[in-house]
């Protein structure tokens, strides 16, 4: 017998000869799939003519051994330099340490061939045991195959042992699984979208490929302990979603048997330079030489498929896993919303953390109603529950019949709203766009569906990259990042003064859709097509100029802030692109949410800071422009040709009417609003006293138009004050004939005018009947309701500035207080007491905090030194007895 | 070797990187920083709020150059940099003893 058999350098040779000719094959066009299968083969011909020769020598070793292909190897996938996983399963008679040389002869024999094996030796009733600490061992199990040896040890160890094994613990081995899944993509920041992306360990890639078949695996063994059929449902394939799933798998297995002919090793690393050799070899697509970013694109495309379908194998599993932190706050908001007794939502249900849509009734199926669908997308967004995966199949199968039903307009406008504003827009979003519900209602997004843009930074696809955009927004809404600390709060802050979220929300949505289109300015082909979308939506003109305005110069404040941001001039030619607070607010926010979504690293605190204070910056200086801003010959024609265009005929009166206002009355009014001004302007003769009264149950709001005379302001703030309402926001014009324009928006403290409708009327001929003159404000002020004055949350320190240089002809005034009921009746007295005449007022609160800004003047001039010091003691004085 | 740190206005980044890269510099580092020096900072207010600016926000860039690239690399940097307000910046120039290529553990100069 001899002890060192040396394998005939023939069959070794004959090996490497077949991995030649493997390599060749796959180079010209070979799959995969082929390759990996004769590779397995060629290895099975190794090791069973090692085996058989071992045996002849050594007859002993031909009885209760089983040679077993395991894991990769037992799928017969085996990738050109992947490990070969060997199992040799040793019956409970055989003695060990007698056969163990021999063993690892053979054993020794691979490795001289250039196989990397990874051996194991076993007896039977080890190899069956469960180990919880280690599950992949498990897993490996799961796809054994017998490549020699003694059959009926293999027999018994897969047809009773192992069976027995998986049935009694197929719970902990997919509860490990899950487990072992999550923590694996957390190394990967849980996304797919990286540079340089691993397709084997990477969440869309070969891993998560094996995942989902061990998921099946383990449900159909699930389902036969527990003796009933398969969760169907649940593991059912929606249409065309098996061969999208078979294609992408098909596509990795080339990228992989690629990469390991390209490195020489086990390294799955689809690196920079493998991208673009991928490319130019044309592989796994149907032409050569294409472009880097259109590869990748296919990449993405597939990776993000298997991804899919691993999230759906993955509920699968019986025990809960750990959750997010936005999953638990969702589930919480789902917890409030089943609490509250709510208007029952139309044709699906919140179960246990689900979205599912209702069954068909006589033949209403909810799944081909467009605003059942959108409504449960909605209540997705803002609770943060999964869709179940029946609806999913159900929801894909009925979009050519949504697309038909889909009314465009008002309705769904609506219902795209509450999906953008909640806090899970980001999963509602994704989960339409993967099921393609969201190209049905914005075909203007396929364009950037998986775009990639090629370079050291973008980490996302464009499409991507958009929903991260959101996901930052709606962060902010909960008080910020964890990373981005205080800045967080600021940025939060200023996403809470925006009065109009979900057009930001909506601009988030289409800003890149210009990507999609070659060519230039990809702001402008964007707002483009934002606007047949706003067209589609019937916006409102207002509305429409915000979204449109916010798109275009998505990028201006980018720009800015690479310039000096503490020279006026960069200020005053960015604040001269926004135009107005609101615009700033929401181009602060998208600036701040657009950095931080193209590279997780990309927003450090030093550009938040930069870009808080060119964010200062700007707002103040819109504020001190307002007063010197005035629509005129040159100024503000196109505003006004705004209004115009809506009584033709009457075009001479209406510019007579607004000369003279400054241009942020305009920027800052529809031009219907404006229209209906100018209307009651004419009207003066009957009745001097003009007001306009839009009831909400939320902010109501109040106009006055009227002639300028002392104490209006005072008087309007007193008649609102004697009513119990809490003033928000408030501002007052006046153009070149001293036609003044007040409007009021506020809060009803006492609820009177929303518990009694009849009370509208009431209120509204109160305020007439004092503005006219006939009732006193001071009667109605000492007949008032006092409210409990509830205890600050914050204390605020008062403040008064002045400010000499903002304007060419008026003194700014600055008031910053703790806000409370009488407050700014207190404050405009005073100013009208001391014979200052309010030439424009912004009124403003931010929490508790009260900022009011006035520009005044005394005798038609600005007010010398000593005059503001006396205005400045006698405002002290009004605001503290006001808050005695 | 010498080493040039430049402290400099963010706004004049890109340029400064172009003249670099255009007289032959092959590698730099770039750090977001604070600072000042004659020129102060100023205070904000916005709502009733102080917002004060004392460290305002630069660049600093740092490149090592071989001896013979020194002045040129120093001239080009001012060349673009300089507007001739407070607030430009500075250069510092140190010697370096060593330099080594992690790759493949060049050293000297055709390490830069």
């Amino acid at each position: 017998m001899q002890t060192n058999p040396i394998p005939e350098d023939g069959i070794c040779a004959e090996y490497q000869q077949k991995m030649l000719a493997l390599r060749s094959a796959f180079e010209g066009g070979a799959t995969g799939a082929s390759t990996v299968a004769a590779r397995a083969q060629a290895v099975d011909q190794l090791i069973q003519t090692l085996w058989t020769r071992a045996v002849a020598e050594t007859p002993t070793l031909g009885q209760g051994i089983a040679l077993v292909a395991l894991g990769g190897y037992g799928r017969r996938e085996l990738f050109p330099q992947s490990d070969v996983d060997l199992l040799y399963l040793l019956d409970a008679r055989v003695n060990e340490a007698a056969v163990k040389l021999s063993i690892r002869r053979v054993s020794q024999a691979l490795w001289d061939c250039g196989i990397r094996l990874s051996p194991q030796t076993r007896r039977r009733s080890e190899a069956e045991k469960f180990e919880a600490d280690n599950v992949e061992y498990a897993l490996a199990l799961m796809d054994h195959r017998l490549l020699g040896g003694d059959a009926g040890v293999y027999e018994k160890f897969a047809d009773s042992g192992l069976p027995k094994m998986l049935e009694k613990e197929h719970r902990a081995i997919a509860a490990g699984l899950v487990s072992l899944t999550r923590q694996r993509h957390g190394k990967y920041g849980h996304t797919l979208f990286h540079l340089e992306p691993s397709i084997k360990e990477c969440p869309g890639g070969l891993r998560d490929v094996h995942v989902c078949t061990w998921m099946e695996t383990l449900g159909e063994i699930a389902a036969r302990a527990e003796k009933k059929e398969p969760t169907a449902n649940v593991t059912a394939w929606a249409a065309g979603e098996r061969e999208e799933f078979d294609a992408a798998v098909s596509f990795l297995f080339a990228v992989r048997c690629f990469l390991h002919f390209r490195h020489e090793r086990d390294d799955n690393t689809l690196d920079w330079q493998a991208q673009d050799a991928a490319a130019r070899a044309g592989l796994g697509i149907p032409r050569r030489d294409a472009d880097a970013a259109y590869w990748m694109r296919m990449y993405f495309r597939h990776a993000r498929v298997i991804q899919r379908r691993l999230e759906h194998m993955l509920e699968t599993a019986p025990t809960k896993e750990p959750e997010g932190l936005l999953a638990a706050v969702g589930r919480a908001a789902f917890g409030r919303m089943r609490r509250r007794p709510e208007t029952a939502p139309v044709g699906f249900r919140l179960e246990n953390g689900r979205a599912v849509l209702n069954a068909a009734i006589a033949g209403a199926d909810p799944a081909q109603n467009p605003e059942a669908v959108l409504s449960l997308f909605g209540a997705i967004s803002r609770t943060g529950a999964k869709l179940e995966r029946a609806s999913e199949v159900r929801i894909s199968q009925a979009l050519p019949l949504l697309s038909a039903h889909v009314e465009e307009g008002p309705v769904l406008w609506r219902l795209l709203q509450e999906i953008l504003v909640g806090s899970h827009a980001g999963r509602a979003l994704r989960t339409m766009h993967a099921m393609g519900l969201l190209e049905l209602l914005v075909p203007e997004f396929h364009g950037i569906d998986a775009l990639v843009i090629r370079d050291a930074y973008h980490r996302y696809t464009v499409d991507e990259h958009t929903m991260v955009l959101i996901d930052t927004l709606h962060g902010l809404e909960t008080g910020g990042s964890t990373t981005m600390g205080e800045w967080g709060g600021r940025f939060g802050e200023i996403l809470r003064d925006v009065q109009h979220p979900e057009l930001l929300y909506l601009a988030a949505l289409m800003h890149d859709t210009g990507k999609g289109r070659s060519g230039g300015d990809h702001a402008r082909e964007s707002a483009a097509m934002a606007e047949s979308v706003a067209a589609r939506l019937e916006l409102d003109a207002y509305e429409s100029e915000l979204l449109l305005g916010l798109i275009r110069n998505h990028l201006e404040m980018s720009a800015a802030l690479r310039r000096d941001i503490f020279d006026v001039e960069t200020v005053a030619a960015f604040a001269g692109k926004v135009q107005t607070p609101e615009a700033l607010r929401m181009l602060t926010l998208f600036t701040y949410a657009d950095i931080a979504a193209v590279h997780p690293d990309a927003l450090t605190p030093w550009k938040a800071e930069n870009l808080w204070r060119l964010f200062l910056a700007t707002a103040n200086y819109l504020d001190r422009s307002v007063d010197d801003e005035r629509v005129g010959a040159r100024v503000g024609r196109d505003l006004v040709r705004r209004v115009t265009v809506l009584m033709p005929g009457r075009k001479g009166d209406v510019e007579t009417f607004l000369e003279g206002f400054p241009e942020r009355y305009l920027r800052t009014r529809t031009p219907e609003d404006v229209q209906l001004h100018f209307e009651q302007s004419e009207r003066f003769a009957e009745d001097a006293v003009q007001l306009d009264f839009k009831h909400s149950p939320d902010i109501s709001e109040i106009t006055l138009v009227t002639p300028d005379r002392a104490m209006l302001f005072a008087d309007m703030a007193g008649v609102l004050a004697a009513w119990g309402m809490n003033i928000v926001t408030a501002d007052a014009f006046s153009n070149a004939k001293n036609v003044v324009v007040d409007n009021f928006r506020f809060t009803d403290t006492f609820r009177t005018l929303e518990l009694n409708v009849s009370e509208h009327a009431a209120f509204v001929a109160s305020v007439h009947d004092v503005m006219a003159g006939k009732i006193p404000v001071e009667k109605l002020l000492a007949a008032r309701r006092r409210g409990r004055r509830k205890a600050p949350l914050t204390e605020v320190e008062t403040r008064i500035d002045f400010d000499d240089e903002a304007s060419s002809h008026s003194t700014l005034l600055q008031i910053v207080a703790q806000d409370m009921p009488g407050l700014l009746r207190a404050v405009s007295q005073t100013i009208a007491a001391m014979g200052c005449n309010i030439e424009v007022a912004l009124i403003d609160t931010e929490g508790e905090t009260a900022i009011d800004v006035f520009y005044v003047t005394r005798a038609a001039m600005k007010l010398d030194v000593e005059q503001q010091t006396v205005l400045r003691d006698e405002l002290l004085k009004a605001i503290a007895a006001n808050a005695s | 070797m010498q080493k040039i740190e430049a402290v400099i206005q963010p706004s004049k980044l890109d340029a400064v990187k172009d003249a670099l890269v255009e007289i032959g510099v092959q590698g730099m580092t770039i750090t977001e920083a604070r600072g000042h020096g004659r020129q102060k900072g100023h205070t904000e207010f916005y709502r009733g709020r102080e917002y004060s600016v004392d460290l305002l926000p630069k660049v600093k860039l740092e490149t090592v150059v071989s001896d013979e690239m020194k002045d040129r690399a120093v001239e080009a940097i001012i060349g673009v940099a300089r507007t001739g307000t407070i607030g430009d910046g500075k250069i510092f120039v140190t010697r370096i003893d060593e330099a080594i290529r992690i790759r493949n553990d060049e050293r000297g100069e055709s390490a830069l």
